[in-house]
């Protein structure tokens, strides 16, 4: 019975059992906390899914009505307009401004260790209480803003910045440009570390001049993580939430509101779980493209490194 | 040794000239003063807020606002500490909660990530980043429909449980990587001598990557401290209502109450600003760690 190939299998499975003790809960937890809830969520965008469904569960197929009815509604739109602009907009200023400052602090010089940390802070802030800080700067009557403006006579009577669609989104932009800085600053700033300095000062020996070493030395090299940079950035801007609730919770009306917002909006105000869901989708899909651009994009660097 | 014996090239440290020298000084102060103003730009909100949150609230919004607070009160304080202390102990308990649960599922799967090699593995780490891209709203929709059926709306362990998908990912992709940098001829040894998985497990790994562990939770805390989207949705009662959701409730309910709104802020940036003091060496590397590498 004890056969040396019986021990031998029966060692490999000890072994497999081994692992699957280790490994095996989280498998369970993605399977549970993400790929069900993902289904789930196509499943209930696919149905009649009612409040009623609720509490009996049950709801009947409707294939892509849901999606029908979404498309049909101009909140959408605004809605997807609104993200894209956003997003867009949002990624562009955190990503220039987190190079310009990274290229900056890519010198050496007496606390610029301090003061990276430092710029750190934004990031770890909660969501909510960086919005509540940007409320009080962009409050209609006295807000530092309006008065800043006020005083440099570019306005004469304040701005109720959060009241209308264009300076709403104004104001939610800055907001996120504000709080995804960090993030970008010193991601770019770890790329940048890699460049060797070796190069720099050969170009510099060369004669280039400190815009033609970055045009044509920096910034080849530190395209492989300028580009994952930009698709994390991409894939955290386009479901942004807690900062346009705090705000302008997606009004005045629904003219400020994103796609994450506007899937809140529909479940939980309007208590329409499908249509809520269908949109929760389309923001998944966007997610879902972005992830793939991403993934393709390191698979690739990984390849050329 | 040959290598030893290299001369120094002309030019380096201490052979240069004093002009050259004195000019180097005066820019790295430039670049100093330059780093300062950025810094100060940058930082110039949370600055703002923590002023108001000091000024009694007359003078807050009548007077231009000073570099300096105009009189200092902890007034403020006061106020949003007998409003909020019950939402700071639910905060406290739902991060805790969360910071357990990741670390009990992360660091065992990190351990396994970076020592075994096994078929799939590639797999698991890839679902590991992409789940880090799911929409949150998505995932709360699907939450709340199932959390309802299975009575775990408006209580502690559905928050947590949901609060965890921000932190677990993160902190088996961070984990993993610093485990996959302790040296592997520890465990080849243990193993020779006769020590099992799990003891390499208790007794190798998680002291050694303690540093790591720390870390992950560290950020698991701030993930779920910070989280204001679950406990919006999964809480409909208030019964368990965080920090987040307590200042939500407060910012639209008294739009501009500013001082203990900015008292509230403060409050709730505590515990970013412990992560920055303890953790800031390892924000860098983890960051990295859980966006970069796969």
């Amino acid at each position: 019975m004890n056969s040396a190939p019986a021990r031998h299998l029966r060692r490999r499975y000890r072994r497999r059992l081994i692992q699957l003790a280790f490994v095996g809960p989280v498998i369970v937890y993605v399977v549970v906390m993400f790929a069900y809830p993902l289904v789930f969520g196509v499943s209930m965008s696919l149905e009649a899914f009612t409040f009623s469904s609720l509490a009996t569960g049950f709801a009947k197929w409707v294939g892509l009505a849901n999606y029908r009815t979404v498309f049909d509604n101009p909140a959408t739109w605004t809605a997807i307009v609104n993200t894209v602009i956003y997003t867009a907009i949002t990624l562009f200023f955190q990503f220039g401004l987190g190079l310009a400052i990274a290229s900056f602090f890519n010198r050496r010089f007496p606390l610029s260790r301090t003061l990276r940390t430092l710029i750190l802070i934004p990031w770890l802030l909660p969501l909510i209480a960086t919005g509540t800080i940007f409320r009080l700067l962009f409050a209609g009557n006295g807000g530092l803003v309006n008065r800043l403006l006020t005083d440099l006579h570019i306005i004469h009577s304040p701005i109720f910045w959060l009241d209308s669609r264009v300076s709403g989104m104004a104001a939610i932009i800055i907001v996120s440009i504000w709080a995804g800085l960090p993030f970008n600053t010193i991601l770019l700033y770890a790329g940048l570390q890699d460049v060797p300095r070796e190069i720099q000062e050969a170009a510099m020996v060369d004669g280039a001049n400190a815009w033609q070493r970055f045009r044509k030395v920096t910034l080849p090299l530190i395209r492989p993580v300028a580009a994952i940079v930009l698709m994390l950035g991409l894939i955290y801007t386009v479901k942004t939430f807690d900062i346009v609730i705090l705000l302008t919770n997606g009004g005045p009306g629904n003219a400020t509101q994103l796609l994450a917002t506007d899937a809140y909006t529909q479940v939980f105000s309007n208590l329409q779980f499908a249509g809520g869901a269908a949109i929760g989708n389309i923001l998944l899909l966007f997610c879902a493209i972005i992830s793939v651009i991403y993934i393709w994009s390191i698979r690739r660097s990984e390849r050329q490194a | 040794m040959s290598t030893v014996a290299v001369a120094r090239p002309a030019g380096a440290k201490g052979h240069r000239p004093a002009v050259s020298r004195a000019r180097h000084t005066l820019r790295s102060w430039l670049l100093l003063v330059a780093g300062l103003a950025i810094i100060v730009v940058v930082l110039f909100p949370v600055y703002y807020a923590v002023i108001v949150s000091l000024e009694p609230s007359s003078t807050i919004l009548a007077v231009a606002p000073g570099v300096i607070p105009h009189q200092v009160t902890f007034a403020n304080f006061h106020a949003a500490w007998s409003n909020e202390v019950k939402n700071i102990t639910a905060s406290l308990l739902v991060s805790l909660g969360v910071v357990i649960l990741t670390l009990l599922i992360a660091t065992p799967a990190a351990h396994g990530l970076a020592r075994f090699r096994f078929k799939g593995m590639s797999i698991v780490i890839f679902a590991l980043l992409v789940t880090q891209m799911v929409p949150g709203i998505s995932l709360s929709i699907a939450f709340y429909v199932t959390f309802n059926k299975l009575h775990l709306l408006n209580g502690y362990p559905g928050l947590v449980l949901a609060d965890s998908t921000y932190a677990v990912p993160f902190a088996v992709l961070v984990l993993r990587a610093y485990m996959s940098s302790l040296p592997g001829s520890i465990f080849e040894a243990a193993e020779i001598d006769g020590c099992g998985h799990g003891r390499a497990f208790l007794r190798i790994a998680l002291p050694m990557a303690l540093p790591g562990i720390i870390t992950a939770g560290l950020f698991a805390f701030l993930f779920a401290w910070g989280d204001f989207l679950f406990a919006l949705t999964l809480n409909s009662s208030g019964s368990v209502q965080p920090l987040t959701l307590g200042l939500y409730k407060f910012v639209t309910a008294f739009g501009s109450n500013w001082g203990p709104m900015m008292a509230t802020v403060v409050l709730a940036a505590i515990p970013s600003g412990i992560v920055l003091a303890v953790a800031q060496r390892w924000i860098s590397g983890g960051l990295q760690a859980g966006a970069l590498k796969g």
